[in-house]
């Protein structure tokens, strides 16, 4: 134990030497980290208020391209204003701190993705009450409704609404959303658009 | 004088001691903590001992028990669910795992050796099965077909089969949407139709592409009837 960090320490003693002999002040260590919900462009994160760095589709990491040298002040922080559109506050985790092998693999940065609800118009005939589902989101229909609230769904995410138990011996028909058939892509506001029909 | 009595007296006071906890020797309780159970179904075993491990009264709330009978310093135990093998590396059997669950023990040792740590704590996690839900797309020539199976995942993107000079030939293919955890509902839609083309989902248990991974869709091994028809647009 003592010897590896004795070595690890010796080995980065070595290329920081090697290093600044030879006048790259970059350093050798990588600040990075993982990013969750992030959907889209639009988050950059600042090193101690410049290295603009952006993170880009898939959206799972980012990575500083200056190296940092052990014992470098970091201080990752999200660049104002640059948060992707459907968010609606992004934060840096453990983003302070000197560099060492420990310290670059705690960063994280998370995003609060926005809501909206989604809302869907019910035109049933049939006085009987059945259930729509949006994935694992189910509703259930009361006879007498006109609408039913389904959970919010984020801004960017898709959804599709289907009935999953139509009233016996009666048909049901989904319609609205973007693609006419009761599916679309929630927007930046409430959507209201789907409609479902059981005659 | 007053020495000679002293020594006795705590000596006796010693051995008092001793006796209290198991004839001198230290002993070890086996404790358990058990994180997301729901089902009835699991038995942990160790050192000869089965517990039966039922779901908490409130959902969401950790199980935490301790096997009957503690270890003595330098027995070795490894807590499993009973009759869980593991074939050079690999698990071969699962073990008496609840109904509709997978228990396992993944960042804290679930064996070891009395005494190595000052309290034996074994944590088993359990998550709720999840199944596949797959089908076949036919006849799709265009391009940007995206379904979605409500809005927990993002959109799975199909594209046409092509030929050998990169022309799209229509012919089937493989539709695999995010698995779907038991007992919970499911209802694959098109969320962008493809270029020049109109596509509807049937199949599922209701038909239209929605059902709900119950008690028939776990036996059947998941919702793999998925049908994704395209044909030209009017």
């Amino acid at each position: 134990m003592k010897s590896s960090i004795l070595r690890a320490s010796a080995v980065s003693l070595a290329c920081a030497l090697v290093l600044s002999a030879c006048g790259g002040g970059g350093g050798d260590l990588t600040l990075g980290g993982a990013v969750q919900n992030v959907t889209k462009d639009g988050l950059v994160l600042q090193n101690n208020g410049g290295d603009d760095t952006a993170v880009v589709y898939p959206y799972t990491s980012f990575q500083f391209s200056n190296r940092v040298s052990t014992d470098d002040q970091f201080n990752i922080t999200v660049k104002p204003g640059a948060i992707p559109s459907n968010a609606s506050e992004c934060h840096v985790n453990n983003g302070k701190a000197r560099a060492n092998y420990y310290s670059i693999y705690q960063i994280s940065v998370a995003c609060t993705l926005k809501q909206h609800a989604l809302i869907v118009t019910v035109n049933n005939s049939t006085n009987v009450g059945f259930t729509i589902v949006n994935g694992a989101d189910k509703q259930d229909v009361k006879p007498d409704a006109t609408s039913v609230t389904m959970s919010p769904v984020n801004e960017g995410a898709p959804y599709g609404i289907t009935v999953l138990n139509p009233p016996a011996g009666h048909t049901c028909t989904v319609s609205g959303g973007s693609t006419g058939n009761g599916s679309g892509t929630m927007g930046p506001v409430d959507d209201k658009t789907v409609t479902v029909s059981c005659k | 004088m007053k020495f000679s009595l002293a020594r006795p007296a705590l000596a006796l006071a010693i051995t008092v001691t001793l006796a209290s906890c198991g004839g001198g020797k230290a002993t070890f309780p086996i404790n358990v903590t058990v994180t997301n159970l729901q089902y009835p179904g699991l038995i942990l075993s160790t050192n000869g001992m089965d517990y039966t491990v039922n779901p908490p009264a409130t959902t969401g709330q950790d199980v935490t028990f301790a096997f009957p009978n503690a270890i003595e310093y330098g027995q070795t135990y490894d807590v499993i669910p009973k009759g869980q093998t593991v074939t050079n590396g690999t698990l071969t059997a699962l073990g008496a795992q609840p109904a509709h669950q997978t228990c396992s023990s993944p960042t804290f040792p679930k064996s070891g050796t009395a005494g190595q740590l000052a309290k034996i704590d074994i944590h088993y996690v359990c998550a709720v099965n999840t199944f596949p839900l797959t089908g076949t797309v036919k006849g799709l020539t265009g391009t940007g077909l995206t379904l979605a199976n409500g809005s927990t995942y993002l959109p799975v993107t199909v594209s046409p089969a092509l030929d050998s000079a990169n022309a799209p030939t229509g012919a089937d293919v493989t539709l695999t949407m995010n698995p779907v955890p038991y007992g919970t509902t499911y209802g694959v839609t098109v969320v962008t139709q493809p270029t020049g083309q109109t596509c509807t989902v049937t199949g599922g248990a209701n038909g239209t592409g929605g059902g709900t991974m119950d008690d028939a869709a776990e036996k059947a091994g998941g919702v793999t009837n998925l049908v994704v028809t395209c044909v030209k647009s009017s």
